[in-house]
């Protein structure tokens, strides 16, 4: 407090303005990378990857709520969870692309109908705090259901993929290189998955929906006073959110070929927020920055835990995860993106201070 | 005219709530033993002021001085133990304590001479003393900001700052609370927030007037009374 | 009528059990506006604090007066390591002792977790007063934290505990079972209410309650420091539901890291249905909601958590007062 605050308005930071061709080569050069990445690393940090690419889209997802509604949606998990299970009880079957497109109809479906049912409660029972506490509690019968309904998602026990379920036909694709296979198809189709999905949140983002979300989440009160039914925005936003982490989940399927109440509990919910905590709220991109930190330290970590075994308290990541949460919560709430954007903000400032 | 002793002394201050800077520049003297009245339209920044001065509102510059020493920055609870007492607008009482808990409530010493004051309150406000009892939810509006201001009188203060004690009552109980100032003002230093001329010029020596967040006049208040262009001008009558 | 009587009984120690944690949380809601998502993890700590406690005294007890005591097992983590002990066959302990190394355990668990209260207000409560988000997040992260401290310390499995022997029998009374530590249990959690209430009625700390309940602002204005309260407060709030930690493990027959979550969420079930931050709310919700749950878990076990949601979300949504319409308003 007392100092002056710069302002930063995310809808001025997303690609509103055109890019300059600077930007877009930088764009391109990025992409460009990603696309030869594989050729130079292993086939565990490409899966390794392909889980940031995914996870990517569930932080962008959460964001899109979390961040542009400001609603606090501890049930996040239901959605991506379901989205595991759909995509291996779908692929389970056979696991041909017809399967894999059933899977994402199916989860699209589910999400549309959970979403909305959750949308309904939070926005009737009002306010951030009893949304957060109800959609803790609805989360939680989503994920008992599950480990009661035995016949259908195993139980405790989980579902898996056999290793061969990964021939979904072209994500199957591999190439030989330096005499080992390299999971190609896997990579490429995960990060096409990330790069349609970023365009078209963003082009959400951008729309005039969007827009009227960021009044929202600026003013909610002064949005209503300009005639807006807020609510309407909200479940919108809410659907959006609950979809994308759905599909988001059916892709995590093919990754990891397991399906268990993990995916369901609040620890998975607690994975988007700090993805888009790290990343910056309300930034969407942040999420996918945010996504490659908070996965590449949880895999560093397990990694850790494996190799100094004595050293017991790796087991326990949530520990460390937990402790930097709290520490992004209390110390750099704008995270990394949203720290960009106010260094943007605080130059532009400058040079036209300097202009007058 | 001008008393040696200055108490309470606001210079220059700007003060803000969120984003918004509400006193753009206030300054008010206030010298030992006097009764001083604030007026101005309502949302000038006059509750403000009386806020900013016992620290509920932050001060961003400007200077702020209680008898002799620096109360800016202070936490508000130190700031009232300096021995200012704040009669808020709407009261401030505790519904679901009683008329004795929210006097006991406010007593920083229960020592003899706390006892004396209480019984001086009851006997300044004899509702007080009937409804000792009882939750102060049940009191009327008018009861309510006797129980207020009496609460103001339990520890041995040097100033009072009382936010507009009319607003809401009925003219029979505003002439009580007028003629209880009047009482009051004699052993401490009063300075009231008001909107009703009629009891502002009734306790009030010295006026201030605010407006949009700064000081724009004062004086005598008997000036004030003779001045109708000054008051048409900043106080709507 | 037996039946009935189990059925009550056991619904009133449920209800007084989740009466300690709802109470605590509902204070803090109210008072400093401060809704705690780590409340769980303080009631777990007040769980294995407790069985941790009172292993340890009471294998130094039996290995004391009865040197032919042997261990048959070890439960624990990484840093903590108890044995357990049998006692020769027909031994027993003195009920004196017993009864004290049970009072000696619930003060220990208690005095950890309302220390542990105490850090969480300080360090980090304190910094995220008036901002509901950072709230939420701040304490949600402590409960996934400190849960896993626990697991960490105390190891992954369940430790199996019993009532200790002077509690652990049963009544039969017109043919319903009365489980003795149920009805120490209601008795806890009723002279624990009397006990609240009466510090809120006749205190001055219970006058600081009941006007920062209505406005923390003018009780500052007149020349309270209510913040020092705060911190007491959340650590009391701390103790009563590790209270409720020690007390419900035993109920259970064992601890478990997952009870914490669990239970929060009963916690927060209860408050809604009571009146989001009201004291007397939050013991007639838990009474309320301990009954439901024992009925409904007689006849659909698997529904009981989706039908005490449903009540929360439909009083969240029609009653937004809570049930007897006695939410603070803040």
């Amino acid at each position: 407090m007392g100092k002056a605050k710069v302002k930063v308005n995310a809808a001025d930071m997303i690609g509103s303005k055109k890019m300059s061709p600077v930007q877009i080569g930088a764009l391109l050069a990025l992409i460009a990378t990603f696309v030869a990445l594989p050729f130079f690393i292993g086939n565990t940090t490409i899966v390794l990857v392909c889980r940031i690419f995914i996870l990517g889209v569930y932080g962008m997802s959460y964001d899109i709520l979390r961040g542009y509604t400001g609603i606090i949606n501890l049930g996040q998990a239901s959605f991506f969870g379901s989205g595991v299970y759909i995509g291996v009880l779908a692929l389970r079957r056979e696991a041909d692309m017809l399967h894999f497109i059933v899977a994402l109809l199916g989860a699209t479906v589910f999400c549309l109908l959970v979403g909305f049912l959750y949308s309904k409660i939070v926005l009737l029972t009002g306010g951030v705090v009893p949304g957060a506490m109800i959609t803790l509690a609805l989360a939680e019968i989503v994920r008992n259901l599950a480990e009661r309904w035995y016949t259908v998602t195993g139980g405790q026990d989980g579902l898996s993929l056999r290793a061969s379920s990964l021939a979904i036909n072209f994500t199957s694709a591999s190439i030989r290189l330096g005499g080992r296979d390299k999971l190609i198809g896997l990579y490429l189709f995960t990060f096409v998955f990330l790069i349609v999905m970023t365009l078209v949140l963003r082009q959400f983002v951008m729309s005039p929906t969007g827009r009227v979300l960021m009044a929202i989440r600026e003013n909610d009160q002064r949005a209503k006073f300009l005639g807006y039914n807020t609510d309407h925005y909200k479940t919108i936003a809410f659907l959006v959110s609950a979809v994308a982490s759905g599909l988001a989940g059916v892709f995590f399927s093919i990754v990891v070929r397991f399906a268990g109440t993990d995916y369901l509990s609040i620890q998975t919910t607690l994975d988007a927020l700090l993805m888009t905590l790290v990343g910056g709220t309300g930034t969407l991109y942040g999420a996918i920055i945010g996504s490659g930190l908070v996965t590449y330290l949880q895999n560093l970590l397990l990694n850790l835990a494996r190799e100094y075994s004595d050293f017991r308290l790796l087991r326990f990541p949530m520990i460390f995860i937990g402790s930097i949460y709290v520490a992004i919560v209390m110390f750099m709430p704008s995270g990394i993106m949203g720290g960009v954007y106010k260094l943007q903000a605080m130059r532009k400032l400058k040079k036209s201070q300097a202009n007058k | 005219m001008q008393k040696p002793h200055s108490l309470l002394k606001v210079e220059d201050v700007v003060s803000y709530i969120g984003p918004y800077t509400i006193l753009h520049g206030a300054s008010v003297d206030i010298k030992q033993g006097e009764a001083v009245v604030i007026l101005g339209r309502n949302g000038a920044g006059k509750t403000t002021l009386l806020k900013t001065i016992v620290g509920l509102v932050n001060t961003r510059s400007g200077s702020i001085t209680f008898d002799g020493k620096s109360i800016v920055g202070m936490p508000t609870y130190d700031i009232i133990k300096e021995g200012i007492a704040l009669v808020p607008e709407d009261y401030g009482t505790f519904n679901m304590l009683t008329v004795e808990e929210n006097l006991r409530l406010a007593m920083l010493k229960e020592d003899g001479e706390s006892k004396d004051r209480l019984d001086y309150v009851l006997d300044l406000f004899p509702d007080l003393k009937i409804a000792y009892k009882r939750l102060s939810k049940t009191l009327s509006g008018g009861q309510r900001q006797m129980l207020s201001i009496g609460r103001s009188l339990v520890n041995e203060n040097k100033a009072i700052l009382i936010d507009e004690p009319s607003k809401g009552l009925a003219p029979v109980v505003i002439e009580r609370v007028a003629l209880a100032l009047q009482e009051i003002k004699k052993h401490t230093t009063v300075v009231l927030v008001e909107q009703n001329f009629a009891l502002a010029s009734a306790v009030g020596e010295r006026y201030y007037i605010v407006s949009e967040g700064q000081t724009v006049a004062n004086g005598q208040v008997e000036d004030l009374v003779k001045d109708k262009e000054l008051q048409a001008a900043h106080l709507g009558i | 009528m037996g039946a009935i009587l189990t059925l009550l009984i056991n619904g009133l120690a449920q209800g007084a059990l989740i009466f300690l944690m709802a109470s605590g949380l509902s204070i803090i809601l109210g008072m400093m506006g401060v809704i705690n998502f780590a409340h769980g993890t303080l009631f777990l700590w007040g769980g294995y604090s407790y069985v941790w406690a009172y292993y340890v005294i009471w294998n130094r007890v039996a290995q004391a007066r009865f040197p032919d005591a042997y261990a048959i097992g070890q439960w624990g983590g990484s840093v903590v390591r108890v044995d357990r002990i049998a006692l020769p066959s027909g031994q027993a302990l003195p009920f004196h002792l017993d009864l004290l190394i049970f009072l000696a355990a619930l003060i220990i668990a208690v005095a950890i977790v309302f220390f542990i209260g105490m850090i969480f207000e300080k360090l980090f409560i304190n910094k995220v007063y008036n901002n509901a988000p950072a709230q939420i997040l701040v304490t949600l992260g402590l409960q996934v934290i400190f849960t896993d401290v626990a697991r960490f310390f105390f190891g992954t499995e369940g430790i199996q505990i019993v009532p200790p022997n002077f509690l652990n029998g049963t009544t039969r009374l017109w043919g319903g079972t009365i489980v003795h530590y149920n009805i120490f249990v209601i008795l806890v959690g009723l002279a624990v209410a009397l006990i609240i209430h009466r510090i809120i009625t006749k205190s001055r700390i219970g006058m600081v309650i009941r006007a920062g309940l209505q406005s923390p602002e003018h009780v500052k204005a007149i020349g309270i420091n209510i913040r020092r309260y705060f911190t007491y407060i959340f650590a009391v709030g701390a103790g009563l539901a590790a209270l409720g930690g020690a007390l419900y493990m035993p109920f259970v027959g064992a601890v478990t890291s997952t009870a914490g979550m669990n239970n929060q969420i009963l916690a927060f079930i209860v408050i809604v249905v009571g009146g989001l931050g009201s004291f007397l709310g939050s013991a007639f919700g838990s009474v309320f909601i301990g009954l439901m749950t024992v009925v409904i878990s007689l006849f659909v076990p698997a529904l009981s958590v989706v039908a005490n949601v449903l009540v929360m979300a439909l009083v969240l949504v029609f009653k937004p007062n809570g049930l007897f319409g006695m939410a603070v308003n803040n």
